[in-house]
């Protein structure tokens, strides 16, 4: 009975210890998609990057994300060119990065399927220019994979990302910046 | 002498015109059919940048190149670009390809661990700096096609 009893709780104890390494990893994906929309009367651009990298921890809430500025995709050459060598000038300043938390990431249970809203704050790095930004995460967790979406507004010129007069119609200083990334537990 | 000069006025606005309207809808590169700037092995085009990641990426930044390796895995979880990952550098460094969202049937038909030959276009290197977390670091190819 001692025996059984023993075993019983070896097997709890096991049971405790998988459960609480699987909810306090990192989870990361480097197929996470980031894409931005101008809009203004003249002309709406947009562009798309489906290669980011980025992880958070379920321990203590840190996430972090990288993009190479050369991979957005634009519908014009002409115009993924520009946004290139003129404004972000990519060989130089090759990626962005973001590093920051996620504010409640206790309510986010990401061993049980559901829906949790955070506030996510950090550093947002474009062109070595880093500002603090915050927005609201969506995390939404199935079968083990978490996925989160999250959107926010920027200002090119914070950045110095700098629009010649000739063309300052048609890109907007209030650029929306769309997150959406399906991320698996790291073994 | 009026009129030659209002018709070479004409040719040139229409010769403007013309120009600006390819200039503007030019296309993006074709890698199916543009020529290729190099042929290299995953490791050394990681190696180079690795070794000054400034230097190759203006030697390599979009230009079409090929690189033979080993398939590391098959990543599909991005239904808009289906995407491999080629050994390169061990545990920390990867190419890592991706293909139009059309070319999905054939990269899921092909096998981890197998040898591929990949022409695409050089994006660069995606390091995160000091970010801990995102700590290995992946050379991007994108429009990419499978050679062999």
């Amino acid at each position: 009975m001692k025996k059984i009893s023993t075993l019983i709780l070896a097997t709890l104890a096991l049971i405790a210890i998988a459960a609480s390494s699987h909810s306090g990893g990192v989870y990361k994906t480097n197929t996470g998609t980031i894409d931005f929309f101008s809009h203004t009367p003249v002309e709406d651009i947009s562009a798309v990057n489906h290669k980011v990298k980025t992880a958070f921890s379920s321990a203590n809430g840190k996430i972090q994300f990288s993009v190479l500025i050369k991979d957005f995709e634009f519908e014009k050459a002409l115009m993924q060119e520009h946004f290139n060598e003129n404004y972000m000038e990519s060989t130089k300043y090759r990626t962005a990065t973001f590093s920051g938390t996620i504010t409640d990431i206790a309510k986010i249970k990401v061993s049980t399927d559901g829906t949790y809203t955070s506030q996510v704050t950090g550093k947002l790095t474009i062109k070595d220019v880093t500002k603090e930004v915050a927005t609201t995460g969506t995390f939404t967790v199935k079968g083990g994979v978490v996925n989160a979406k999250a959107a926010f507004n920027l200002n090119p010129s914070d950045y110095n990302v700098k629009i010649p007069r000739t063309v300052m119609n048609k890109i907007s200083d209030d650029i929306k910046i769309s997150i959406d990334a399906d991320y698996k537990h790291l073994h | 002498m009026k009129k030659p000069l209002i018709l070479t006025l004409i040719f040139v606005a229409l010769g403007a015109m013309v120009y600006f309207y390819n200039a503007y809808n030019k296309e993006h590169t074709d890698v199916s059919t543009a020529d290729v700037l190099q042929e290299l092995t995953t490791s050394d085009l990681f190696a180079a940048f690795d070794a000054d990641v400034a230097l190759a990426t203006e030697q390599y930044a979009e230009q079409v190149i090929t690189v033979s390796g080993s398939i590391y895995s098959i990543d599909l979880e991005n239904e808009k670009e289906p995407q491999i990952v080629l050994q390169a550098n061990g545990d920390d460094g990867f190419i890592r390809c991706g293909f139009a969202t059309a070319a999905r049937s054939q990269v899921e038909s092909l096998q981890e661990y197998s040898n591929i030959k990949i022409k695409g276009l050089c994006k660069g290197m995606n390091d995160a700096g000091d970010l801990d977390l995102l700590a290995e670091r992946d050379v991007i190819l994108s429009d990419c096609i499978i050679i062999d």
